[in-house]
């Protein structure tokens, strides 16, 4: 693939050494110029040192060939931009933003821009799920709709293991999507499939009967 | 009418324009991240001046957006002023937008994409051709 990284700062100088090292073709452009100096350092001739929100630097670096492009600043407003150039002058077909405010994400998707990650949402649903020891965790809210995508581990000891998927009382609202393994295997959903111990269950449901699901999955209060 | 505007960005075009609305009769609030770029205006009824962040959604509510049904984005950033003026728009639904955007290929696309702007450099260069030309 033909990536473009905007910012080299910490986000996007591990993500440009991986991106490399899985073989992807890379450009990254850094505005700051001594950051850029460093970066060119390590990367050589892919780092341009340049403002990536202007489409004449987004045109020079290839955008119009380019498989996608992701804006990793501080900033949410040059992340915005950015994408938006890409997408909306250059036709780049996958625009990934990282999104500093939280607020910013519906926008962010609204406008045009493919995935927006909140660092912050991020970190949250990893602390949910830790000190929780596995609520429901919310993996992506779902544009256009009310629905959000959740997952909800099986603790040892509920009463849905062994259990048919098709004899739980899980929420009219909630359409169960796929279980994963322990072992990381996905499985298809079947109304024979029976849960076990340790299973992540995706799920896509409606906020309000979100806490149903969980004890439709749990056995919990 | 008199409108409810809220301007931001503090420079030298935010405060002449929110003079001039002031001047016309309406409510302005103007914002800018730099409390200093407010000697530019004079304390005057009809004029709020507050330290915020047009980025911000948090600052955006605190200065008043919901209640706007004018917003303005003038400061010397075409980012800002895009993320600003389609928070106003899409975010909180203000009635009307106007964002400032210098690069002509961005101006193009967000007119493309729905949003009024202005381009202080497109007009001084008009203006220059036409001196030229008497």
């Amino acid at each position: 693939m033909y990536v473009i990284v905007i910012g080299c700062g910490k986000i996007g100088y591990h993500l440009t050494r991986a991106l490399l090292a899985s073989g992807n073709e890379v450009v990254v452009i850094e505005r700051d110029a001594h950051r850029a100096e460093t970066a060119t350092e390590e990367f050589g001739s892919i780092v341009v040192a340049s403002d990536g929100t202007e489409p004449t630097v987004l045109s020079e670096a290839g955008a119009k060939r380019c498989d996608v492009l992701i804006s990793t600043t501080g900033q949410d407003a040059t992340n915005l931009v950015a994408c938006q150039v890409a997408k909306w002058s250059f036709d780049v077909a996958r625009v990934i933003a990282v999104v500093t405010d939280p607020d910013h994400v519906p926008l962010f998707k609204t406008l045009g821009v493919d995935v927006a990650i909140s660092t912050t949402e991020l970190i949250l649903s990893h602390m949910e799920e830790e000190l929780t020891g596995g609520g429901v965790v919310h993996l992506l809210p779902l544009h256009g709709a009310t629905a959000t995508v959740v997952s909800v581990r099986v603790p040892p000891g509920s009463p849905a293991i062994g259990q048919e998927l098709s004899a739980l009382a899980t929420p009219p609202g909630a359409t169960l999507a796929a279980v994963i393994g322990k072992d990381g295997q996905p499985r298809t959903i079947s109304d024979g499939l029976r849960l076990e111990a340790g299973d992540e269950v995706l799920a896509i449901t409606p906020p309000e009967q979100e806490g149903e699901l969980w004890r439709a999955l749990t056995g919990g209060a | 009418m008199a409108a409810n505007v809220l301007i931001v960005g503090c420079g030298r075009l935010g405060a002449m324009v929110a003079t001039a609305l002031v001047d016309r009769g309406d409510q302005v609030t103007i914002i800018d991240t730099d409390a200093e770029n407010f000697r530019r205006l004079a304390e005057q009824p009809g004029l709020s001046m507050i330290v915020a962040d047009g980025t911000s959604n948090e600052d955006l509510r605190r200065a008043g957006v919901e209640s706007a049904n004018v917003f303005i984005s003038l400061t010397a950033q075409d980012t800002v002023n895009a993320l600003a003026a389609q928070s106003a728009q899409l975010s909180f639904g203000v009635d009307k937008v106007v964002c400032r955007i210098n690069d002509p290929v961005r101006r193009e696309m967000y007119e493309r994409l729905g949003l009024r702007t202005v381009s202080p450099s497109q007009v001084m260069t008009d203006l220059v051709l036409e001196a030229l030309e008497r």
